[in-house]
């Protein structure tokens, strides 16, 4: 619904919504729109690079408390307005944008930080805390979320709960579901809910995680109590260089097979550590795959950790190391890779390919979506590291990359070969036993791929939705709802 | 156009969300419109016609940016989003869109752009306005003189250019600086001592940028006591909580107050949560108090609320600017020369 802004209901709902949160926090200018309708999603960005205008949101609406944003909620509820909650905008899948106008949630003002409980090592905040700010919270009191991703700098705790996302610790503290004890939510009609106080329990499903990766479409996340963890005495990390990714992959699988438990992991491909990691690190490595891992905890136990590890790089792989210092290159440039000048950037068309996959399968899904974007699309390259690991598997980060002289001037062109090179990649991927996908989460991006992913299951995710959000108000567009 | 220099900021930060939380504006107003990447989106529209200078809310966010320069200090490539935005606002003066409040402010400073000296010889010391109206600063800078047994002269007046260039009047701000160049001159000075972080950072860069030469050496206030080398008899009665300058750490490079801080043995402890962000108030924009008091005062309580103790601690800063803005907030603040004297 687009609301004329000379219309009398635009005056009467800003009325309502100023009566709710405040003059100062409902703002109908035309930056902050401008601003709130180009997320890190590349269609968004290449439109505005052709000098198309986006969609807009007819009002930017900060709420500073949870009972404001169910007073917003009953609003947008009465007149069936859509409301699309905002974090950092720094989705990379277009899940915050209001392609149908209506309210943008912009949720950073409820930035609280209540401080870590000392005796559950737990910590509690309002969702729109940046993740940087909450991690300089806990630091400053010595303990850490662990939740290190690579957009720490701009994206909210909520996105992070709403799109399932992941830091670079993940291997051993787990992606943010894994650190979450409990949430409170407003549900589409304004009612405020709390789940489980704790994550263990046999109560029946799990509230907690019916939330967590609904990217907006079921209600807004306004709080959190998350697991915290002291310093750790020791963080020691190590690299091999192996002559090819096949290699790295087998000692990388056979670490984790061996248990040691290793806090990251990293396996860039042939192309990526040549183009990539050398420029990043500012070192020349031009031949093989780049493996580097870490371990983290008290020094004796990493030291012992790290003298195991070895043994499967040097003992079994025969990996070329590069000693605690190669490893130490990535850890302290380990956002540097997502900088402009070393990241992709508009003209280029660009785009990850997040994939998970178990060991059985995780080479064939790199390779199906390797062969079919070289295939079909010669102008293209394409890169591939594995970022996340599990137990079972690991994820598949890979990208395809377009110069910019290759991508057509006319945007509608331009998004047309865009979503083509999706098509194809994640039909391969899913073919092969690959699942889209690990921590970027849907949007409006991968909307259209919800239904062959949740196949039969379908209806029971609709259900949900119509239960909760019976008139499409929340996010409506998104997560293939 | 001014901002067609800054191209590379133009083309790496509009889609750029790296340095997202450091914008001291955009976290005390929760926009998008406040930061790196947006205001780089806004200007690179101005060439395909999404965005227009017609906009005013585009163009107040220009003018309310805190210009600390945070942002370029955290980028790896420092790619230069605070030239971008100053670049910005002589445009919009160029285009006769700068909005009545600015230009009010830029004939003040224009008219105020004259200078008086007391006293003798080739050193001297400029009191700008901004420090002048700070009692204790002064007297504490005049007793650190008396300690070095130096009797600089004294150069007390308006602006010598900086407060014009960030409200983006280049050619005036041009003028107030070739004029303050031949007033230094025609005095005969050869060591010019300066107490506000903003002049220094006015004298030493935007200077070189206008091609004007200045006749002297130029020294901020820290620089200098460091090479009087100063006997202190004691060390600060208690411990300090400095504050990084956003001119002379952001865009200066210097290290003298750390240098300082650490002669007079201060027990230093960390400021906040981290030390990337700027707790300066606005102090890089000059003339926010004047334009966004609202603002000043908003950053200020983001400041308190970062502070171990409120009501006791004592932050130590370069500038009479952040002094006096967190003040508003009820915290205590020295200058650097405030702290020095105090240990003499
Ligand atoms: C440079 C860069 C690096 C990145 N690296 C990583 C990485 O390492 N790991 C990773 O996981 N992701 C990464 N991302 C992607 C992005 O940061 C994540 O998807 C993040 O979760 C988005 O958070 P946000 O606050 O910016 O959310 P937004 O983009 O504002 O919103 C994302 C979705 O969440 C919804 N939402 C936001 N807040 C709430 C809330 N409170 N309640 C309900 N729904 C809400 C929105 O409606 C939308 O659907 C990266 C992005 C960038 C730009
Ligand atoms: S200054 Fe650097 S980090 Fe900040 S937006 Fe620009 S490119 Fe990104």
């Amino acid at each position: 619904m687009k609301i004329k802004p000379d219309s009398y209901m635009f005056e009467m709902i800003r009325t309502e919504l100023t009566d709710a949160v405040g003059d100062a926090n409902v703002d109908v200018k035309f930056a902050d729109k401008f601003g709130h309708s180009i997320d890190y999603y590349w269609i968004p960005e290449m439109w505005h690079d052709r000098g198309r205008p986006c969609p807009q949101a007819d009002f930017i609406v900060h709420p500073g408390s949870t009972e404001e944003v169910s007073r917003v909620m009953k609003i947008a509820s009465q007149y069936k307005i859509p409301v699309v909650p905002w974090g950092g905008g720094s989705g990379s899948q277009g899940g915050a944008l209001p392609v149908f106008g209506g309210i943008v949630l912009d949720m950073k003002r409820m930035n609280k930080y209540y401080g870590v409980d000392r005796d559950s090592y737990t910590v509690r905040c309002q969702t729109g805390i940046i993740a940087r700010h909450l991690e300089w919270n806990c630091n400053k009191e010595g303990f850490s979320t662990m939740h290190l991703p690579a957009s720490i700098a701009c994206a909210t705790i909520g996105g992070f709960l709403a799109h399932r996302g992941t830091g670079v610790l993940s291997t051993k503290y787990g992606k943010i579901e894994d650190m979450v004890m409990s949430l409170e939510v407003v549900t589409p009609k304004g009612e405020i809910i709390r789940t489980l106080p704790v994550p263990r329990h046999a109560s029946g499903p799990d509230l907690t995680m019916l939330f967590l990766g609904s990217e907006g479409t079921l209600g807004v996340i306004t709080e959190v109590t998350l697991k915290v963890h002291p310093q750790p005495e020791s963080r020691q990390f190590r690299a091999y260089i192996f002559p090819d990714f096949h290699t790295a992959m087998q000692a990388g699988a056979s670490l984790m097979r061996s248990r040691l438990g290793p806090c990251a992991m990293r396996l860039y491909d042939e192309t990526e550590t040549k183009t990539h990691v050398s420029k990043v690190f500012g070192i020349d490595l031009d031949k093989g795959a780049y493996l580097v891992f870490g371990f983290d905890g008290r020094k004796d136990i990493v030291n012992l950790q790290m003298k195991h590890a070895r043994e499967i790089m040097e003992g079994q792989f025969h990996g070329k190391d590069l000693g605690a210092k190669g490893g130490e290159w990535w850890w302290e440039n380990k956002y540097k890779f997502f900088y402009p000048g070393y990241m992709f950037h508009v003209p280029q068309a660009f785009g990850t390919l997040d994939t998970v996959a178990d060991f059985a399968h995780i080479e064939k899904v790199y390779w199906a979506m390797k062969n079919v974007v070289n295939k079909e699309f010669p102008d293209a390259r394409f890169i591939g590291h594995f970022s996340h690991w599990y137990e079972w598997g690991c994820m598949l980060y890979a990208r395809f990359i377009f110069p910019g002289d290759k991508v057509p001037p006319d945007p509608r062109e331009a998004a047309a070969l865009y979503n083509a090179v999706w098509d194809k990649a994640i039909r391969a991927a899913i073919a092969n036993g690959g699942v889209i996908n690990e921590h970027h989460g849907v949007g409006l991006k991968l909307g259209r791929y919800v239904k062959d992913l949740y196949g039969s299951a379908m209806p029971v995710l609709q259900g949900i939705k119509k239960q909760l959000d019976p008139d499409g108000i929340m996010n409506p567009g998104k997560l293939g709802l | 156009m001014n901002i067609s220099k800054y191209e590379e900021a133009i083309q790496n930060c509009r889609f750029c969300f790296m340095c997202r939380h450091l914008s001291a504006i955009g976290n005390v107003r929760f926009t998008e419109a406040d930061t790196p990447r947006v205001r780089a989106a806004m200007l690179y529209g101005l060439r395909t016609g999404t965005n227009s200078f017609d906009d005013e809310d585009f163009v107040d966010a220009l003018y309310r940016q805190d210009l600390s320069a945070c942002c370029v200090h955290h980028c790896v490539n420092h790619f230069d989003e605070n030239g971008l935005a100053l670049a910005a606002r002589a445009d919009v003066v160029e285009a006769g869109k700068a909005p009545e409040a600015v230009k009010a402010l830029a004939a003040e400073f224009s008219a105020s752009a004259s200078w008086k000296a007391a006293g003798k010889g080739d050193v001297a010391w400029f009191l700008d306005g901004t420090t002048a109206g700070d009692k204790d600063a002064v007297a504490a800078a005049k007793k650190l003189f008396a300690a070095a047994n130096v009797a600089p002269k004294t150069i007390t007046g308006g602006c010598i250019g900086k407060a014009l260039k960030l409200l983006g009047f280049l050619p005036e701000a041009k003028a107030a600086a070739e004029k303050f160049a031949a007033f230094l001159a025609a005095e005969g000075v050869k060591t010019l001592v300066v107490s506000n972080p903003a002049a220094y950072d006015a004298l030493t860069r935007d200077y070189a940028d206008f091609g004007v030469k200045l006749p002297c050496k130029v020294l901020h206030v820290s620089q200098w006591i460091l090479q009087a080398k100063l006997k202190f008899a004691k060390k600060p009665a208690a411990p300090v909580y400095p504050l990084a300058d956003d001119f002379l750490r952001n865009y200066d490079g210097i290290d003298a107050p750390e240098k300082l801080l650490k002669a007079l043995k201060a027990e230093c402890r960390p400021f906040g949560t981290n030390d990337e962000e700027t707790y300066n108030c606005g102090e890089g924009a000059v003339v926010l108090d004047r334009l966004h008091p609202e603002l000043v005062e908003a950053l200020a309580k983001y400041v308190a609320a970062r502070a171990d103790n409120p009501e006791k601690d004592t932050l130590a800063v370069a500038s009479v600017y952040v002094k006096r803005a967190l003040a508003k907030a009820g915290l205590k603040a020295v200058t650097l020369e405030e702290l020095a004297a105090s240990c003499l």
